[in-house]
């Protein structure tokens, strides 16, 4: 009964008034616009900011204790009291609350029992405790999780130190801190008075160090877990250019980018996404280019995702997007450093998520999607050629079966005779219409595409090219579709493969069956409204508060690498619609050696 | 108030261009060249520089209440409930405009391109795009009129020059027509065709204010002119004022008389890719100003809830016109040669009525005071 009311609700919501607050949205300020139409958005952003910051649920104890308080002071002394109704805890946040306080105890046998309660020992196996004493006097332990942390650091360079110390070394008190650390020989150590932050720090593959007496853990770095090596990129290769790509490690991903970038200026801010999963998130940008805004909207962005588990960088891409009902990627996701590196240094933000090998560039817009890595590495009248074919790859990609069938079906005049006449031959013996001819071979290349993914190898390859020949073949000769088609549908895959970025080649995909629709449905005039639709769609996408179409619509300076690419020499000034703190690149003459005289110098 | 967002300089110039040009496809060409003859192409131009005095007239009425558009000067100027009647006047019109747009288009895509396919099956479709450009907005519009704008300007072009083999110059000649005073008196009446100019002051605010008003309004006004004369002048260059008086669509006939060789002719794919787009954004622009007159009328927030009954509305007025005679010699006459009436003279009036009465807006009275 409640659900046909909200039908019948919404039904009538169609046709009735009523009010709506509109969702707040940020926006960056654009071309041409002044500083009026920029400070609502920094409004906008802060009101957003404390709204979300007042919604969002701490898991800290501490503030679950401070609002109980709270709520406790609100209770008008006099009235009859009321139940209060209370959200129930997350499984996280009583997890917390059954820990007495975050703060680290005083005396060992509390602090194990603490650690052991926190990781559910005995039942979890993979925590290692190893008590022990140091300097024959004092009992201590060290904590760590087996398989993440390296057992060689931590015996040569925690235990066989502290198993050396002589009862002289270790001073009563404050003493006994600088004592530590000078004894422990990694690289890293790290006061933690905080059992969530210990518990953080084991979690990443460190060892967490706890001496009787003291009110801290001493936390090393020992992060040594298995990882893959730095290889050559998979879906983004190319001839000319560097061949390397991300990993899933990501210490070794952002090491990566500052090889290239070896700037000062280049930040990484690290995030914690997914309450189970713990995901370390890095931001990368450069401070002296980047529109701060960007870099606070990416911040409040990924600080107010409340989600159990962050996996892989696919997951965040959806959390974080713009327009998540769009067929159209607003995130450009890269596994290539170089190219990472270079949209870092024109003003964009790169986020990296530890276990997936590829990095989010944002903002984005739809021209950055349509470049490829190699095309800075190449000559730019070849560029130029490159781009001009992956455009019409675009094009072709989605809407050649839907041209094709809606001429074939309804505007035949259109078509020169003589191709007419060979058309109309090719499908004389076919007994289907065109539309279900076209579904056929559409469905029967998209199944190959995915069976050879799915296959193991070089198998795979071998099974797309040589099922899809037999596929076709075995059509044609059996009359089940006509050999122009065959070369349709061919182009079309092709054309989809030519598409430079992976998640964009997807939505040409599904865009492809709906201009197929259209075209079957109102032939040419189907076709034109549907590009209608599909370009409403585009300008009113948005990429962390930059239009998808800048520089196109809206208008914006004229840039020297959107469709065409000028040399790089011509390339003066950062994109426009970043509004960047540094707006220019390079000096207006970039090849001075060209303006002197070569005798002289 | 309905947030309609912001564009610049080249939005509101692909907009407006696109809107006025939109009846080059339809049958305007044909009732101009039966009219005037030999004389059409320049009769055009005589409305084009009579729209340009009506719209130094209207830049004078929007420069006396600077950071108001002409709705919020109607209301200044003649009160608020005559305020509220004339911009309920505008949104009747424009849902008019929307409609009758809608049908003649359908009736000529009817008669050219999809002789079998139901009327109500291409208005419904066509309906569901506006709508969803209504959805959106006017920055939506003026975008996807932007992104357009010169894929249907370089079609247009490349259409007309392709034609150059068939054109015989000697067809534009007796250059005085069927006389020079019936060609400045239908001139002067048609110079309706152009006054849909008269919505850029209602979208001002949009535009970034006066500067952008003045600049795009008579650019538009003298680039639409320069079009639509030159595309007169090839029709009757190509078919000779007696046969260009007969063709529905003289656009798509010439379109349909390209020929190269075997394998170039018969180009109409371009023309109708024009055409549909052409279309799609001056109908929804009509209809989603008619919704935001309506809305403003009212007061009314958003404009979204009132998708639907408009459609409809549309909807039934594009499938109301009996046969395509009756568009043109009913509907389309009202439409682009007495709409001048609403479009022209209620700004006119308002104009004589703000001098006579002294009004002038806030920041235009800071300024005169010493």
């Amino acid at each position: 009964m409640s659900e046909q009311q909200g039908i019948l609700s919404k039904l009538i919501a169609l046709i009735t008034y009523k009010k709506k607050n509109r969702p707040k949205t940020f926006t960056l300020a654009e071309m041409g616009e002044g500083q009026d139409a920029g400070n609502p958005n920094t409004n906008d952003q802060s009101n957003n900011r404390k709204k979300n910051s007042g919604d969002s649920r701490s898991n800290n104890t501490e503030n679950i204790v401070q609002d109980s308080v709270k709520q406790q002071e609100k209770i008008v002394p006099g009235k009859p009291r009321r139940r209060a109704l209370k959200k129930p805890f997350s499984p996280s946040e009583l997890k917390s609350t059954r820990i007495e306080g975050d703060k680290v105890r005083s005396d060992i046998d509390s602090n194990i029992e603490v650690i052991k309660q926190v990781f559910g020992l005995p039942k979890n196996k993979d925590l290692i405790i190893r008590e022990f004493q140091v300097g024959r006097k004092r009992r201590a332990f060290i904590a760590y999780l087996d398989g993440m942390a390296d057992k060689n650091i931590i015996n040569m360079y925690i235990l066989s130190p502290l198993f050396k110390v002589q009862e002289s070394d270790l001073p009563e008190g404050k003493g006994l801190n600088s004592s530590l650390e000078s004894i422990i020989e990694t690289n890293d150590t790290k006061n933690q008075d905080s059992i969530k932050k210990v518990a953080t720090e084991i979690l990443k593959g460190n060892t967490a160090l706890y001496v009787h007496g003291l009110d801290y853990f001493l936390t090393c770095e020992t992060i040594g877990f298995e990882k893959r090596g730095v290889e050559a990129p998979k879906t983004e290769g190319i001839v000319k250019g560097p061949q390397e790509a991300f990993g899933e490690n990501l210490r070794t991903n952002v090491a990566l980018l500052r090889r290239i970038i070896r700037n000062s200026n280049l930040i990484t801010e690290f995030f914690e996404v997914g309450e189970k999963s713990s995901t370390t998130v890095a931001v990368l940008y450069l401070r002296d280019v980047v529109n701060p805004a960007i870099v606070k909207e990416v911040s409040r962005r990924l600080s107010n995702i409340a989600i159990d588990f962050l996996g892989n960088a696919g997951m965040l891409e959806e959390l974080i997007e713009d327009n998540p009902y769009s067929i159209i990627p607003t995130i450009l996701s890269t596994e290539r450093p170089d190219r990472t590196a270079s949209h870092i240094v024109e003003g964009r933000v790169a986020i990296v998520v530890d276990g997936a090998p590829f990095a989010m560039i944002v903002p984005v817009t739809m021209n950055a999607l349509m470049h490829s890595p190699e095309d800075s590495s190449l000559k730019w009248q070849y560029t130029v050629g490159l781009r001009a074919i992956r455009f019409f790859a675009f094009f072709a990609a989605s809407m050649l079966p839907g041209l094709y069938i809606a001429i074939t079906t309804f505007h035949r005049e259109m078509i020169p005779t003589d191709l007419l006449i060979a058309i109309a031959k090719a499908k004389e013996n076919v007994p289907f219409p065109t539309i279900i001819e076209i579904l056929l071979m559409e469905m029967g290349f998209e199944l190959i595409r995915e069976a050879g993914i799915r296959i193991p190898g070089i198998i795979g390859n071998t099974l797309g090219i040589i099922g899809a020949l037999i596929l076709g073949e075995a059509a044609v000769s059996a009359n089940i579709v006509s050999p122009v088609l065959i070369i349709i549908v061919a182009v079309t895959g092709l054309s989809n493969f030519a598409i430079p970025n992976y998640s964009l080649a997807f939505g040409v995909r599904l865009a492809r069956f709906y201009y197929i629709l259209a075209g079957a449905l109102l032939g040419f005039y189907g076709i034109v409204l549907a590009l209608g639709g599909y370009v409403l769609m585009l300008v009113n996408l948005k990429s962390f508060g930059i239009p998808f179409l800048a520089v196109i619509a809206p208008k914006g300076r004229k840039s020297k690498d959107v469709i065409l690419r000028w040399p790089l020499w011509m390339q003066e000034a950062r994109p426009d619609y970043l509004n960047p703190l540094d707006r220019r690149r390079q000096p207006e003459i970039a090849r001075r050696w060209a303006q002197e005289d070569p005798d002289k110098a | 108030m309905i947030r309609e967002g912001h564009f610049g300089f080249y939005e509101a110039f692909s907009l407006m261009t696109i809107v006025l040009i939109t009846k080059l496809f339809y049958t305007s060409p044909m009732v101009i060249i039966k009219s005037l003859g030999t004389a059409a192409w320049y009769g055009t131009l005589i409305s084009c520089g009579i729209t340009l005095v009506f719209f130094a007239l209207l830049f004078s009425l929007m420069a006396r209440f600077p950071q108001q558009d002409l709705y919020q000067i109607f209301e200044a100027v003649t009160g608020k409930i005559v305020g509220k009647i004339l911009i309920l006047i505008f949104a009747v019109y424009l849902l008019y405009k929307a409609g009758i747009t809608l049908a003649e288009f359908i009736a000529v895509l009817n008669v050219y391109s999809m002789p079998y396919t139901p009327q109500s099956v291409l208005v419904f479709a066509f309906l569901l795009l506006v709508v969803a450009m209504a959805y959106v907005g006017l920055e939506g519009i003026a975008r996807v009129a932007y992104v357009f704008f010169y894929p249907i300007i370089g079609s247009l072009f490349l259409l007309l020059l392709l034609a150059i083999p068939n054109y015989d110059y000697c067809y534009l000649t007796p250059l005085l027509g069927h006389g020079l005073l019936r060609t400045m008196e239908t001139g002067v009446i048609r110079s309706a065709a152009y006054g849909e100019i008269v919505f850029l002051a209602v979208i001002i605010n949009s535009i970034h204010g006066l500067k952008n008003f003045k600049k795009v309004g008579f650019i538009t006004v003298i680039s639409a002119g320069v079009i639509f004369s030159l595309c007169l002048s090839c029709i009757l260059a190509a078919f000779q004022y007696t046969v260009g008086g007969e063709h529905l669509s003289g656009m798509y006939q010439l379109s349909r008389i390209i020929y190269f060789s075997r394998f170039l002719q018969r180009v109409e794919s371009i023309f109708l890719f024009i055409w549909v787009i052409t279309s799609l954004i001056t109908v929804s622009f009509a209809f989603y100003l008619a919704l935001s007159s309506y809305c403003r009328a009212f007061k009314i927030q958003n404009h979204r809830p009132l998708l639907l009954p408009f459609s409809t509305l549309v909807f039934v007025l594009a499938l109301y016109p009996d046969n395509i005679a009756e568009i043109i010699e009913v509907h389309v006459k009202v439409l682009r040669a007495y709409s001048s009436l609403i479009l022209m003279f209620i700004p006119i009036m308002v104009l004589i009525m703000a001098l006579i009465r002294g009004k002038k807006g806030e920041k235009a009275n800071d300024q005169a005071k010493p």
